[in-house]
């Protein structure tokens, strides 16, 4: 159903994520059919030395064996992960955690937006860095954690903070952290399927032990299905991720009831968001912008600002004050300075 | 006669999962809009209970403006009083136009307006009004959500039957108000 709110609007974009994580394995079967279909053509694996159709049907008869394989596989590379990403996430980035003593104004912030939802706080992190970028990590209960650049304390003001704020912890309370672990995880595997049906066309032209006299629609015939799997699967990924990135403006508008703030911190994020890290990290960013052009639209971890300013106005009913130049937003008659100090 | 019975048992099913998602919908939706109705009073309680303190720290400077005092704590006795939504709604109005009254009467004291007892009580006030205005916006898109998806189809065909036959009401800010507000928020004149 169409969204009308920002609920509508938040339930909507949940069922095309849940479409889309549904997607994954679908691919899969896609992809190891065509591998299946490749191996065959060069004779690595038996046909049936009849038609194509005969080859083609008998290879659908395998994927019984060989995609619960490949969903054990999958599982494997998932425990893997589960244990080892934050450790790979704090290597990588150089965030430092902070207590309650050194940063009282954020860490107050972030504990109220927790309290409210009736969350654990988060362990905070701030990265020291001229940056403005934020992102929530961990991936299960006990291991999450919110992290922001020095850049952005320094730079958003109070609501705007906790507007990032409330965008990291609804990304905590969605378990997206989880979710797009997994769905790395599985254009990861989609991708060495595909990289293995690639290479072997590069290095087995003398084929196997067995002739097959459809060697050569076969191969055909597998290469598109890998072509199109690993295509799919990486532009699925992306679509997930940015999904999931609307949830988290609407979740923060939810938790804050402050739409103008949120899309100011987006307004002053733009074009001042670029922050080093590895790909299962960068997806996972408050903003995370290419740096090339072309098909960056579908192949963007993240919607483009604009696109999730005007999702805001027209869903949250927010007010756009247009692109930051530096210095202050005029202020709004809804945009309390609040001159005192916070309340513990 | 098999095939005929799978294909109406399917539809009844399909129809079925509809109207229940449909209807979970609404509840969903109209729950959220009570929650947000909620922080709305939490504001106005905290409103109500900074105006005795304000009509005292006032009289010690013009007690003569005894007309406007009154206006504030009657208006106050009723905002406490309301229980309806359209009650609450009216009375805090009436508030919110006495208290714009009281200071502006108060400007014309100066004592008054160097008094840091009333400078708290103003600040602190405006404070107040300033996260109203926020969980109004947020309250009003609650509940033009609900109102739009509970006239969304298929789902007006059957609303009437569950209960939710009307249209929630708005929490309208008054004419007075709205004068000084048409520059905020787009969404507040929306009262179709």
């Amino acid at each position: 159903m169409a969204a009308v709110g920002l609920q509508t609007h938040i339930w909507a974009n949940n069922t095309r994520s849940v479409l889309l994580l549904a997607g994954f394995p679908v691919l899969m079967i896609f992809i190891i059919y065509g591998l299946q279909l490749v191996l065959m053509g060069f004779g690595f694996l038996p046909g049936t030395g009849r038609g194509l159709g005969d080859d083609m049907a008998l290879a659908a008869s395998w994927l019984g064996g060989t995609v619960p394989l490949a969903f054990v596989v999958a599982g494997i590379w998932f425990a893997i992960s589960y244990f080892g990403s934050q450790t790979m996430i704090d290597l990588m980035t150089g965030a430092r955690k902070v207590e309650r003593k050194s940063e009282p104004d954020l860490y107050n912030l972030l504990e109220n937006l927790a309290i409210s939802r009736g969350l654990r706080t988060p362990t905070l992190r701030v990265i020291d860095n001229d940056s403005l970028n934020a992102f929530a990590t961990g991936l299960h209960e006990g291991q999450y954690s919110v992290t922001v650049t020095r850049g952005l304390v320094n730079t958003l003001t109070r609501e705007e903070l906790e507007a990032v704020l409330a965008h990291e912890l609804t990304h905590v309370i969605n378990k997206d952290v989880r979710t797009m672990v997994i769905a790395s995880i599985f254009a990861g595997i989609i991708s060495v399927i595909a990289e293995l049906v690639f290479r072997g066309l590069l290095y087995s032209r003398g084929g196997g032990r067995r002739d097959n006299k459809n060697a050569m629609p076969l191969i055909l015939i597998g290469l598109a299905f890998a072509a199109v799997g690993f295509a799919l699967a990486i532009v699925i990924r992306m679509l997930l991720s940015r999904t999931r990135e609307y949830v988290a403006d609407a979740g923060a508008v939810e938790l804050t009831k402050n739409p103008d703030a949120m899309i100011s911190a987006l307004r002053k994020v733009e074009g001042r968001s670029s922050l080093k890290g590895p790909d299962e990290l960068q997806q996972l960013f408050l903003d995370n912008q290419p740096n090339g052009v072309g098909l960056e639209g579908l192949f963007a971890t993240h919607p483009s600002i604009q696109k999730r300013v005007d999702a805001l106005v027209r869903f949250g009913g927010g007010r756009d004050p247009g692109p930051w130049s530096g210095g202050a937003f005029a202020p709004t008659p809804l945009d309390y300075e609040t001159s005192t100090p916070v309340a513990g | 006669m098999l095939t005929t019975l799978i294909v109406i048992a399917v539809i009844v099913a399909v129809v079925l999962f509809v109207i229940v998602g449909a209807y979970n919908r609404l509840v969903a939706l109209d729950q959220r809009a009570d929650q947000s109705f909620a922080d709305i009073d939490v504001q106005l309680k905290q409103r109500q209970d900074l105006i005795p303190n304000l009509v005292e720290t006032v009289k010690g400077y013009a007690s003569h403006e005894r007309a406007t005092l009154d206006a504030v704590t009657q208006a106050r006795a009723a905002a406490a009083g309301a229980t309806s939504v359209n009650d609450k709604v009216q009375a805090e109005n009436m508030l919110t136009a006495s208290l714009g009254r009281l200071f502006a009467v108060a400007e014309a004291y100066p004592d008054l307006k160097a008094n840091t007892n009333y400078l708290e009580l103003q600040r602190e006030l405006s404070d107040i009004e300033n996260k109203l205005a926020a969980a109004r916006r947020f309250f009003n898109n609650a509940v033009s959500e609900f109102n739009a998806v509970r006239r969304q189809f298929p789902t007006v065909l059957f609303a009437g039957m569950v209960g939710f036959g009307s249209d929630k009401p708005f929490f309208d800010v008054g004419e007075g108000e709205r004068a000084t507000m048409t520059a905020a928020p787009p969404k507040v004149s929306f009262s179709a």
